[in-house]
């Protein structure tokens, strides 16, 4: 391709992955050498990267924030300990001095034991960094529990209860749902989803589409709690539980498995 | 609330706050991004906390003149994702020196995320359900034109004509 893309799309496409074999090859290869065409693949990327948003609510545990800090520490530590312990090793064995000898024990001696604190050192702030995590999980947690404390308390909580609908029964939950703080809590036991399948919380409102308030996987029967934050000032008519593929989808599209009327 | 560019800019002076505020900022959307495209929890989050630390080793790179933060990093969970899931070597280079990813909107809030879903989702259903599950093949699974008329049964030229008009209408609406 001499000349610029015959059509706008043509970057879109690209961005996306669906172009292919010489068509993909002749807009790639005029891109690496025209500034104005890589500037408008750039703003196709940004464009389909917001399709990103359209991907189910879904929150990474944690953990991997706190590995992450941890990553960032190991890496730091490190440079910073690498060169302390290598210098004093190779000063030893350069020198031919007559004193090397009387203080070679006593200079292997403070290095072990430099060694040794260096060890402890390190052991004691992993040990801090650990409690310090640990504390900030129970601090997280112990705010979501005085959110559903504040959901629970509140006058104008509204409770549904969400049967099954077809079938033997699988479970059966209850929604607290407050549309001015724009909280839920789901309780209930649900049996366990199929491998490649996760339930689905919906909250009908009474005109627009359904929106989902959390995509769940029970490992047991047993019963679980949760809090869900959804737009404040819903009015909903039905609160409802589909099963879906793993991970949810935008709008439901599985069976309805358990279903209560808002009032 | 501190802009992405002056994150980063403490980024560049080794505040670890600064990239932890960032986690805080996007790790929800790229993880629900990741989690969709791999359907799997341990594989998002080695990408995610991967991403993250790319960003901290190479902040220096990045140019805010040039491109958008959360545009960079949608575009390398994306691309990172689908090499994983389709078991190939990742097309796009994760340099940030070498992706301006332009985004002529703000993210820098979950408010602002919020109400850009909402215009994201309204294009996709103003979409003929045909032309969205052909852009959801090509986004969410890396498919290629020809990829996605063997998965759907649908002929080539429809497919191509399908994900065109898709593209062209979600330009239209998701203007600034």
């Amino acid at each position: 391709m001499s000349g610029h893309p015959i059509r706008e799309e043509d970057f879109d496409l690209l961005a996306l992955g669906a172009l292919e074999g010489e068509d993909k090859r002749a807009i790639e290869s005029h891109i690496a050498s025209c500034p104005e065409c890589a500037r408008k693949l750039g703003q196709a990327h940004g464009r389909l990267g917001l399709l990103a948003l359209s991907a189910p609510r879904v929150e990474a545990s944690p953990g991997v924030k706190e590995r992450l800090l941890r990553q960032l520490h190991a890496s730091a530590e490190g440079r910073a300990y690498t060169p302390a312990r290598v210098e004093p090793e190779s000063t030893a064995r350069s020198s031919g001095r007559w004193w090397a000898a009387v203080f070679a024990p006593a200079a292997a001696a403070l290095a072990l034991a430099s060694v040794f604190l260096w060890i402890e050192n390190d052991r004691l702030q992993e040990q801090a960094r650990r409690l310090h995590n640990t504390l900030a999980i129970q601090q997280r947690e112990i705010g979501e529990l005085r959110q559903i404390a504040d959901v629970i308390q509140a006058h104008d909580t509204v409770s549904v209860t969400l049967k099954p609908m077809t079938g033997p029964a699988q479970g059966t939950a209850k929604v607290l749902y407050n549309s001015g703080m724009g909280k839920l809590v789901y309780d209930g036991w649900i049996a366990p989803a199929p491998a490649d399948r996760s339930y689905q919380l919906w909250l009908v409102p009474m005109s627009g589409k359904p929106v989902s308030a959390g995509v769940f996987n029970p490992e047991t029967s047993d019963s679980i709690a949760w809090l869900s934050s959804v737009p404040q000032g819903l009015a909903v008519k039905v609160f409802a539980i589909t099963l879906e593929p793993a991970g949810g989808m935008p709008a439901p599209t599985g069976p309805m498995v358990l279903m209560g009327p808002a009032s | 609330m501190p802009s992405d560019a002056a994150l980063v800019e403490r980024l560049v002076q080794r505040d670890e706050t600064a990239l932890a505020a960032l986690y805080d900022r996007y790790s929800g959307m790229l993880f629900s991004l990741l989690h969709r495209i791999l359907r799997d929890a341990q594989a998002a989050e080695e990408i995610l906390q991967d991403i993250f630390y790319q960003l901290w080793r190479t902040a220096t790179h990045f140019d805010p003149g040039r491109g958008s933060l959360p545009g960079w990093l949608t575009v390398i969970a994306r691309n990172r994702a689908i090499s994983r899931l389709r078991q190939r070597r990742p097309e796009l280079s994760d340099d940030l020196a070498e992706n301006s990813v332009a985004l002529p909107f703000n993210l820098e809030s979950a408010v602002a995320q919020l109400e850009l879903l909402g215009r994201v989702k309204g294009a996709l259903e103003s979409l003929p359900k045909e032309q969205r599950v052909a852009l959801e093949l090509a986004y969410f699974e890396g498919l290629t034109h020809s990829e996605i008329a063997s998965r759907t049964g649908d002929p080539l030229g429809t497919v191509k004509t399908r994900l065109r008009s898709a593209v062209e209408t979600l330009k239209r609406r998701l203007q600034p």
